[in-house]
């Protein structure tokens, strides 16, 4: 399957060289299928979702709710109720951690995430914390960037039900390791312990079933999988989406409202209030598509996987660079590159390789606790899509190279 | 001593000369790996700006009435930068960093690396630069720059107003432009604090001297409490005089 046609985004010059986009973890180009939605509905459906009975309004709703459809089965949810638009995967996890824990966290709980977290599911349950006298227990990670199953056991043994939550990544978006999920959710449920997976990268690089996963939550933003941005998905078991509260007050979340109670409307309107972008959560309807064919097309697979053996490769045979997240089965490892380089900072490499038309993320990558973990302050990272060619990785190599000599 | 403007323009001249970024880069590379390193010991969190991207210490102390500044960073093309900044920034008065502007750095093709979103802390480095010049803009010996009102910098104005009523008993010059002033801190009880010292240890009505003091800035609206240090240490000379003190004395 030919896919560099279908993204006008990587038909462009940097400084006058041929981009090579290797930021795909931060956020994915759009296919021309996104885009040309982007553009119709703008002109043909701008009516506001589910409130007017006029043709516009109709026609938003419809695709809005087709968006809805096309998450709930790219993940395999039960029901459409099961799946609550947001505006990106840190507010499903705000969600989540203001909901949930205003009905079950106590003081003295916790919740047990680990060492490897965005600030996103890290940051949020910290305020939850704060708010009802809760804390964190972090589960942490060996120095290949591995979770140990038999430590989550034994933590959760040892507290004795004081954790109300396990939140976890799905592969982390330093580490790039996809972690066991579903022996997670298996041991945290031995305990009877919900468990809530930050698939902001896991949506991308794994096949992700929920049902199969048996995850009670499970979060992602449209926008690396090549939807627009301001818009992501909370899947949410329907018992835990009943019992929460509302998050927002607003339109279109109630039944009936007075001044003395209101009625909140069903799941999933009852999390969707006010005005949502209907016209992004429309779009995950052809990005979710073509993200499918690609999963599905072997030829790209095998290319990835080519691409992610090359790199591995190439990059440890680099004097003085540092790779983190060495699953022992490269299997495990999605084409993610976090690494250090002695004598050259990831910022100056950055800086050098933007000059060269590479995009490439380096800082702190929002997991400053990760990184202080491995003694670092700051990573060069490389994530690839499909749409990536080994030529490109070719290139890569050369130019950091050439940018490390810069430097050293 | 050359002009922030006389730096900076040698500094576009110099860039003038390379055609791509490769060689700026290099440049740049070459200059942070030259640049002094800030001294270990001041190397600590409270002189830490921190960005996303890279980390940057600067440190900053006053020397006969210009700030000298040093810093560090864990990027070395942000250190190059630094290094250019400190060019122009080193050694110069309070008033002329205050009243500096830096243009030269879009002139000479590293704007982006300005724009808040780089994150590598030379936006705040370049900030910390003029909040020190603000703070020690009312030094001895430095022309003031004029304050903007903000930083409690109105009431501070109106403190140096009323010492500048209070008078030598020896000298027909004002405590203010004589130097005797080191410092003024106002918080934001209306509690100020002034340090300030006498042409001589052995000055006779010091205490009346220290008294017309407390009671001209007792007067200031805003002012609830007056608490005056003298110090002798470091010791006043006539290079603390202001340029108009001078004048009137026919020094210049």
């Amino acid at each position: 399957m030919e896919t560099r046609p279908l993204f006008p985004a990587l038909d462009r010059q940097i400084y006058g060289k041929p981009l090579i986009y290797f930021d795909n973890a931060a956020t994915a180009q759009r296919p021309r299928s996104v885009l040309e939605l982007q553009q119709r509905m703008s002109v043909e459906a701008n009516g506001n979702i589910h409130r007017a009975v006029h043709r516009l309004s109709a026609y938003a709703t419809e695709l809005y709710e087709a968006g809805r459809e096309a998450v709930r089965r790219f993940i395999n949810a039960p029901a459409r109720e099961n799946v609550v638009f947001t505006s990106g995967t840190t507010a499903s996890i705000n969600l989540v951690a203001s909901c949930f824990s205003q009905r079950y966290l106590a003081p003295g709980d916790r919740i047990l995430l680990s060492e490897a977290e965005h600030h996103s599911n890290l940051v949020s349950w910290q305020l939850a914390c704060e708010r009802h006298g809760a804390s964190l227990e972090v589960l942490p990670v060996d120095e290949d960037g591995e979770l140990s199953l038999p430590e989550l056991d034994r933590r959760l043994q040892a507290a004795e039900g004081r954790i109300k939550l396990v939140a976890l990544t799905h592969i982390s978006n330093v580490l790039g390791v996809v972690n066991p999920v579903r022996e997670i959710v298996e041991t945290a449920h031995r305990h009877a312990v919900p468990v809530l997976l930050d698939g902001a990268q896991g949506i991308v690089h794994a096949p992700v079933d929920v049902q199969a996963l048996n995850c009670d939550f499970y979060v992602f933003s449209g926008h690396k999988i090549y939807a627009p941005t301001g818009i992501g998905v909370l899947y949410g078991k329907r018992k835990w989406l009943d019992a929460m509260p509302p998050y927002m007050g607003g339109g279109e979340m109630i039944e009936t409202v007075t001044f003395e109670k209101t009625t909140y409307a069903p799941l999933p309107l009852k999390f969707e209030a006010g005005t949502q972008n209907y016209v992004a959560a429309a779009c995950m309807a052809p990005a979710l598509e073509l993200a499918q064919r690609m999963a599905e097309d072997e030829g790209l697979q095998a290319a990835q996987r080519t691409m992610r053996d090359y790199l591995l490769a190439e990059l440890t045979k680099i004097d003085g660079l540092r790779l983190y997240g060495t699953p022992r089965k490269a299997e495990r490892k999605i084409p993610l590159f976090s690494f250090t380089v002695e004598g050259a900072f990831a910022g100056d490499l950055a800086q050098i390789l933007d000059k060269m038309g590479i995009a490439v993320r380096s800082g702190h990558m929002c997991a400053e606790p990760l990184l202080r973990r491995y003694g670092q302050t700051s990573m060069l990272r490389a994530s690839l899509a499909p749409y990536n060619t080994l030529a490109e990785c070719e290139a890569f190599m050369a130019s950091l190279r050439r940018a490390i000599n810069m430097l050293r | 001593m050359n002009t922030i403007q006389d730096i900076q323009a040698g500094i576009v001249e110099e860039f003038a000369v390379f055609t791509d970024w490769m060689d700026k880069y290099e440049y740049l590379i070459e200059l942070g790996k030259e640049m002094p390193l800030i001294d270990e010991k001041d190397k600590t969190d409270e002189h830490l700006i921190k960005g996303c991207q890279s980390r940057v210490w600067l440190a900053c102390r006053p020397e006969n009435g210009r700030l000298r500044f040093s810093a560090d960073s864990d990027a070395i093309i942000t250190k190059g930068i630094i290094s250019l900044l400190l060019k122009v920034y080193d050694n110069q008065t309070p008033a002329d960093i205050l009243a500096a502007d830096e243009d030269f750095i879009g002139q000479i093709g590293l704007k982006e690396n300005l724009s808040p979103t780089r994150a590598n802390g030379l936006v705040s480095m370049i900030e910390t630069v003029k909040q020190y010049a603000k703070h020690y803009a009312g030094m001895p010996g430095e022309a003031r720059h004029d304050g903007d009102g903000k930083d409690g910098k109105g009431l501070e104005d109106e403190i140096i107003l009323a010492l500048r009523q209070v008078y030598d008993p020896e000298i027909p010059v004002n405590v203010y432009d004589l130097g005797l002033i080191y410092d003024i801190q106002a918080d934001a009880d209306g509690v100020v604090f002034i340090k300030m010292t006498l042409t001589a240890p052995n000055c006779p009505i010091a205490d009346e001297v220290v008294a017309q003091v407390q009671e001209a800035v007792s007067d200031v609206p805003g002012v609830k409490e007056v608490q005056v240090d003298l110090v002798f240490e470091p010791e006043w000379t006539t290079d603390r005089m202001s340029e108009e003190a001078k004048l009137e004395l026919g020094m210049l």
